[in-house]
């Protein structure tokens, strides 16, 4: 399960946010054309951000300009499994985070893209489905590292009397 | 133990970096997919009547295309004189600017309200007036939004009398007002006269306008448009489509440097 998890959750943030980055604008070269391409996805970000209405513009522009590679980071750490636990909580943290607001949009009826990923993509019932199955996940896969932090290590078994 | 899952974790991070890269090229291919454009055979809402939703109501998911596929890319125009069909009135500018801005909008979308209000004014002042850039506005409604295709009618015929920038603006600074109701017209009849509502209205129930949206929203299918607002820049034989909005610091930055390219 912390295997499974490790790789799908792991894969599915680094790829969220190098996809808010690179995507839907993608120009490599030359360096000014990619550097525009950059500002404009995080700026289409920032305003799917902003369509949720619960935050300011401002606190939209810093979540578009944090949350790309705090999920870059974050999928990398889960990835290597280095302080799973901590890093297994936070996604958790995150993802029940992102499920909250993807409810109440939902509820709501607001007609918005959920700006999970680059490119925009309308939020429905799916999106919410899919955001529980992502925190179900999650969930486990920290509850998984809890308990394997608990068994004593293979190597360190006390030797017999 | 702990290095080789360092190693295993970075190795796939790896793997999966070159599989994102790998699918940017595929996702943009997938892009070109776009909403069909809507039946411009539709007849023309009556002056003043407001259209009710579920009559116009246009479907969640869009349909798929059929002629998308088929359009092949424009040729890369070495100026904006070679850019096809630009309506002279709604194409700001000196023809022969260095850069030419093709902006693909749709009346109803949020994001090109954003765009428009935050951006426009600035950028016709410091570059469209000055010969800079060829601004020229296309009209790409998305199926998804009920009075979109309405709202662009409307704009062409005010641009036909030379009034596209009053009503372009009442549209996109009231557009919550009138997607919840629809009342187009109201809206542009409160920054027109008298007589010159009376011309837009017929012009707009003459069914003559549709044929132009639909040039523009097949324009923007060739270029793979599938969002609001997308900007397509032309610059010395380049071509540079932009999905998205960007803020007028961001386009400035990127005009320079176009300026300034040898």
């Amino acid at each position: 399960m912390i295997w499974i998890g490790r790789l799908v959750l792991g894969g599915i943030f680094v790829y969220a946010g190098f996809s808010k980055l690179l995507l839907p604008n993608a120009h490599l070269w030359p360096m000014f054309v990619l550097k525009f391409s950059i500002s404009m996805n995080i700026s289409s970000f920032a305003q799917q951000v902003e369509s949720y209405k619960m935050i300011s513009p401002e606190a939209s522009q810093l979540v578009a300009h944090t949350l790309p590679f705090v999920e870059i980071v974050l999928g990398l750490l889960v990835l290597i499994g280095w302080r799973l636990r901590i890093w297994a909580t936070a996604i958790t943290v995150i993802l029940v985070g992102f499920l909250a607001v993807v409810t109440r949009a939902y509820l709501l009826h607001m007609d918005i893209n959920c700006g999970c990923f680059g490119t925009p993509e309308k939020l429905t019932g799916m999106t919410v489905v899919r955001d529980g199955a992502f925190t179900a996940l999650a969930l486990l896969m920290t509850i998984f590292a809890f308990m394997e932090a608990r068994k004593p290590h293979p190597w360190s078994t006390p030797e017999k009397a | 133990m702990n290095r080789r899952r360092i190693l295993a974790g970075i190795l796939t991070a790896a793997l999966l970096g070159f599989f994102a890269l790998f699918l940017l090229p595929l996702h943009k291919t997938s892009e070109s997919v776009v909403p069909s454009a809507q039946p411009s055979a539709q007849t023309p809402p009556e002056p003043g009547k407001i259209d009710s939703p579920t009559e116009s109501e246009a479907p969640l998911i869009p349909a798929p295309v059929i002629v998308a596929k088929a359009a092949s890319r424009p040729p890369v125009p070495q100026s904006a004189a070679g850019l096809p069909d630009i309506d002279p009135r709604k194409a700001f500018g000196s023809k022969n600017a260095p850069v030419a801005m093709e902006v693909f909008s749709d009346f109803q979308c949020p994001a090109c309200k954003t765009l428009f209000t935050t951006t426009n004014r600035r950028l016709m002042d410091d570059y469209v007036t000055s010969g800079k850039v060829y601004l020229i506005h296309r009209d790409f409604p998305l199926p998804i939004h009920a009075y979109s295709r309405v709202a662009a009618r409307y704009a062409r015929a005010a641009a036909q009398l030379g009034k596209v920038e009053p009503v372009e603006q009442a549209l996109f600074q009231n557009q919550e007002k009138w997607e919840q109701n629809g009342d187009v017209d109201g809206t542009v009849a409160a920054v027109l006269s008298p007589a010159e509502t009376a011309k837009v209205r017929a012009l707009v129930k003459g069914g003559t306008l549709d044929p132009l949206i639909d040039k523009d929203y097949a324009l923007g299918q060739t270029y793979n448009v599938n969002q609001t607002p997308t900007t397509v820049f032309h610059c010395k034989g380049q071509t540079y489509p932009f999905a998205g909005i960007m803020t007028y610091d961001i386009l400035k930055q990127f005009l320079e440097q176009l300026l300034s390219q040898k």
